[in-house]
């Protein structure tokens, strides 16, 4: 394998869209009720000219006002994870980083799980709402604690991400204890990842987070293979590091903030598609970035297909997938590397 | 776009006006050509559909009950994986178990109507059922005489009213006569359990403590707030009930196991009497027809046997 | 070329360096010898503003370094010192690559020029044959060279090198050092070198700065600086001083405690 150059990321990527595309059009026509694939595209690319009008007959609806949305929101929450996880494990100079880690998930469930037992539904606006808001201040609080003297050292900031993570876990298992046995049921959904109540209005909210986020996080792409050489080998070659620091957290974390508001917390994406890929096409930040992305919209998008049709009528819960993945992979992960140096 | 112009000018034009009203007046008859149905359910929402419903989707088993019992039978096209009663229901189509649903399967059904409850469907699956453009009937009933009131409105929805007003003077009926049969009876303290690890009781609004009240008893839990509150053996044992009722599914397969559980705890006062029945769960928390068997079966059991009060009532 | 100004550091409660000053012109071949602890590698951070001294100054031809952007720096000054193992495992083209950072800003992909000038860095280093090989498969030696192309690469008027030889056999030091020697005579680039062994200081340096407890000891030639009083006060044991028979530099020599006089 040669370096990364702009054609090899322009080719593998298109690649990968041409995959995802396939993907898509796979998800759109497998579920519960049976449709045929002619018949799906034909709706499909209908819908793409007839903006706006109502759909008339079932097909037509299951596939626009149920599926479409869950397959956008499932790609957009795959990339984002996926580019969080990228951005996690090279900030925090650990493999086995996840977006989770910091704790934002926890400030997420936290404002969902409020929002709930105050009697919101998961189809309305309120509720990715707190649960944003419950992330950012989690994000906030995390750190506050995590600087020192204005610096960010990865191990301050790991430790009281995972502090203010546990602490909220025992806040949630709190609110649960209290709950009724309805709330109950959408909670435990929630928590292990949920698209059953994807719209298109969620799309729109979380769009712009995903793709700026990707913008910024791709401009410092190069930037980040530096970082992998050490802080202080990437101060040498000229790099900004804690401003760099700084902006990529912030860019991760809402992110991670703005693909959990919408559908959960679904887990093993962020941390196996960066590895996976990483395995393919090498650490280079320019490739990993996108390809990890267009990957991670992949698998999500085939785990949440699988999640509802594998024992239709009732729906699996998507992290229950990605954990079937997930599990076996890291177990691998682990054994590989026993096998290389130690850092 | 022309940025001097003022977006509302249009209405300084009368002719645009007539125009409108004529299209305002057009889309009215078009309403009222339409025979279309406007009910209120019983969360007060408004339910529209043109027509009587002919393909109906129950999303509750006492729904399903309800709907076999008024004769809909026919126009039932899709139930929850939960709906077993009567047997017939179970081989109409799932649509998935009342917290959950499989909305692809739904309207691949096409329903025009949908019928949900607010005691176990998620408002949430509601919301959504209306977005997609599907009428939603909810019934909401926490007591006896709610129950009555559900199958009246079904009835009243679905144009069985006839049926609906006899099933109800049936049911209406056999309850008097078990408050008449039991009116002049001891009150004995109950406990009713309806889970085994943990422990769960029924309290304040939830139907089984209805019916045990209307059966002649006194819910030890009737004063918690908590409509399934946990109780463990330490609370039993101190508010000492003189019956335990135990609801499972299982009734007859379950009996000596449960049984033999609770007399090792002699100091209660109805392990001591003996008095320690079996009920199904069915019969006493599905708010359907068959309540009004739960209601009989449950006075039965309640006031079966001698009855021996405790020489000194303890203070609690 | 670099001027430093009466500095003091510290990390935490303690002055790690006092009251250092001292002047480095262009072209300069300049060792920094002294005891474990003594604030060598402090000061080379300091030289290339990793740390900032809590007093004083550092002037880079005349400029604050402080005003210096930190890419400003980067194209000016390059560093060798202890490398931390790559995260994940990178070739050894795209390590000396990334030498070209400071020029690219915020470009993506390295263009033309860049290539060249990584290539003839690698040219000079010896590791062309190497381009394509990870940086963990290759000996300690090849390494090091690999580090010094990725500081060619940089373009810099100066490189630091904290204990460069640390780790390496004879061979390997002296070829080491003999390229530092032509970066330094034929590239004219100006050379500071931290590090514990003093005759390939004394060998390879014009002038050696000796470091006792965070101050300056003494400056000068290698004759000058290392005397055997000098190294019996700062390092506190006996040493013989004489000659290299080739080089006429100053030669230190062990003496074992059964052996003095």
């Amino acid at each position: 394998m040669k370096r990364v150059t702009l054609k090899k990321v322009i080719v593998i990527s298109s690649l990968l869209t041409l995959l995802l595309l396939l993907i898509v059009l796979f998800s759109l026509t497998v579920g519960s009720v049976k449709i045929k694939p002619q018949q799906t595209i034909t709706i499909f690319l209908h819908s793409l000219m007839e903006l706006g009008e109502k759909a008339r007959d079932a097909e037509e609806m299951i596939i626009l006002s149920l599926r479409l949305p869950r397959v956008l929101l499932a790609g957009l929450v795959g990339a984002g994870l996926s580019m969080a996880g990228v951005i996690f494990q090279v900030l925090l100079r650990n493999p086995l980083a996840d977006p989770y880690i910091l704790g934002v998930s926890s400030g997420s469930a936290v404002g969902t799980i409020l929002a709930i037992l105050l009697g919101l539904s998961t189809a309305s606006f309120g509720l990715p709402v707190a649960s944003f808001t419950g992330a950012l201040l989690t994000i906030g609080i995390v750190f506050y604690f995590g600087r020192q003297n204005g610096k960010i050292h990865p191990n301050t900031l790991l430790l009281a991400g995972v502090v203010t993570g546990s602490f909220l876990s025992a806040v949630i298992l709190f609110l649960l204890s209290l709950s009724q046995k309805e709330e109950l049921h959408t909670i435990l959904f929630w928590l292990m990842g949920d698209f059953s109540f994807s719209n298109f209005i969620s799309f729109r909210i979380i769009f712009p987070y995903i793709l700026f986020g990707f913008i910024f996080l791709y401009s410092r792409s190069r930037h980040y293979n530096l970082l992998l050489l050490g802080e202080e080998g990437a101060i040498q070659m000229g790099l900004s590091v804690e401003r760099l620091k700084l902006l990529s957290y912030l860019s991760a974390s809402l992110i991670t903030a703005a693909s959990v508001s919408v559908c959960g917390l679904i887990g093993f994406v962020g941390l196996i598609v960066p590895h996976g890929a990483r395995t393919l096409f090498g650490a280079d930040h320019r490739l990993l970035l996108p390809s990890s992305a267009l990957i991670g919209a992949s698998f999500l998008i085939l785990s949440d297909t699988l999640a509802r049709t594998l024992l239709a009528p009732v729906e699996l819960p998507v992290g229950v997938i990605t954990a079937a993945f997930g599990g076996p992979f890291f177990i691998y992960l682990l054994r590989r590397r026993k096998g290389v140096k130690t850092l | 776009m022309r940025s001097h112009s003022h977006p509302f000018r249009c209405y300084k034009k009368p002719w645009v006006l007539y125009l409108l009203g004529l299209l305002l007046l057009l889309l009215s008859w078009r309403e009222m050509a339409s025979p279309s149905s406007i009910f209120i359910d019983e969360v007060g929402r408004k339910v529209t559909f043109p027509g009587p419903p002919k393909r109906i989707i129950s999303l509750a088993p006492n729904i399903t009950e309800i709907l076999f019992a008024l004769g809909m039978d026919e126009a039932i096209v899709g139930v929850t994986l939960n709906c077993n009663y009567p047997e017939k229901a179970k081989e109409k189509v799932a649509v998935g178990s009342y917290i959950r649903v499989d909305f692809e399967r739904i309207l691949s059904l096409k329903p025009d109507l949908v019928i949900a409850t607010g005691a176990g469907n998620t408002r949430d699956m509601v919301n959504r059922l209306e977005r997609l453009g599907i009428p939603t009937y909810v019934i909401f009933p926490k007591k006896f005489d709610d129950v009555l009131q559900s199958i009246l409105h079904l009835g009243q929805l679905l144009r069985r009213e006839e049926k609906a007003l006899s099933i109800i003077q049936e049911m209406k009926e056999r309850k008097q006569k078990v408050i008449e049969k039991t009116k002049s009876l001891p009150r004995p303290r109950v406990f009713l359990q309806i889970g085994e690890s943990p422990m769960v009781t029924v309290g304040k609004g939830s139907f089984a403590d209805d019916l045990i009240r209307l059966a002649g008893g006194e819910n030890i839990a009737g004063e918690e707030r908590q409509m399934y509150p946990r109780f463990g053996r330490e609370e039993v044992l101190r508010r000492s009930p003189e019956v335990i009722i135990i609801s499972t599914m299982n009734p007859k397969g379950d009996y000596d196991r449960m049984i033999s559980e609770w007399n090792r705890w002699k100091t209660i006062y109805a392990v001591k009497q003996g008095r320690i029945h079996l009920i199904h769960s069915d019969l006493i928390d599905r708010p359907s027809p068959r309540m009004i068997d739960g209601l009989e079966e449950m006075a039965r059991l309640i006031h079966q046997g001698p009855l021996l009060r405790p020489p000194e009532k303890e203070s609690k | 070329m670099i001027e430093v100004q009466s500095i003091y550091f510290r990390y935490h409660q303690d002055w790690v360096l006092q009251d250092i000053s001292f002047k480095i012109e262009r072209g300069g071949f300049v060792g920094m010898i002294g005891p474990n602890g003594s604030g060598k590698t402090t000061l080379l951070k300091i030289l290339y503003r990793l740390l900032s001294p809590q007093k004083g100054q550092v002037l880079f031809e005349d400029k604050p370094l402080q005003k210096m952007s930190r890419s400003e720096i980067a194209k000016k000054i390059a560093v060798v010192a202890q490398e931390n193992y790559p995260l994940f495992p990178f070739r050894v083209e795209e390590v000396v690559l990334m030498g070209r950072s400071p020029y690219l800003g915020s470009l993506l992909f390295e263009g033309k020029k860049d290539l060249e000038i990584a290539q003839r860095a690698m040219e000079w280093t010896e590791i062309l044959p190497l381009r394509e090989r990870y940086l963990d498969e290759l000996s300690g030696g090849e390494r090091k060279r690999v580090f010094i192309a990725r500081a060619l690469a940089q373009e810099p008027e100066m490189i630091l090198l904290d204990e460069p030889t640390a780790n390496l056999d004879i061979h390997h030091q002296l070829d080491f050092l003999n390229l530092i020697l032509n970066l330094n005579r034929e590239k004219g680039l100006t050379i500071i070198l931290a590090s514990h062994d003093l005759n390939l200081t004394s060998e390879f340096c014009d002038r050696l700065i000796l470091l006792q407890k965070g101050r300056i000891y003494c400056v000068g030639s290698p004759e000058e600086v290392i005397t055997p009083e000098n190294i019996e006060k700062v390092y506190g044991c006996k040493v013989w001083i004489d000659r290299n028979p080739f080089s006429q530099s100053p030669r230190v020599n062990f003496i074992v405690k059964e052996n003095q006089p």
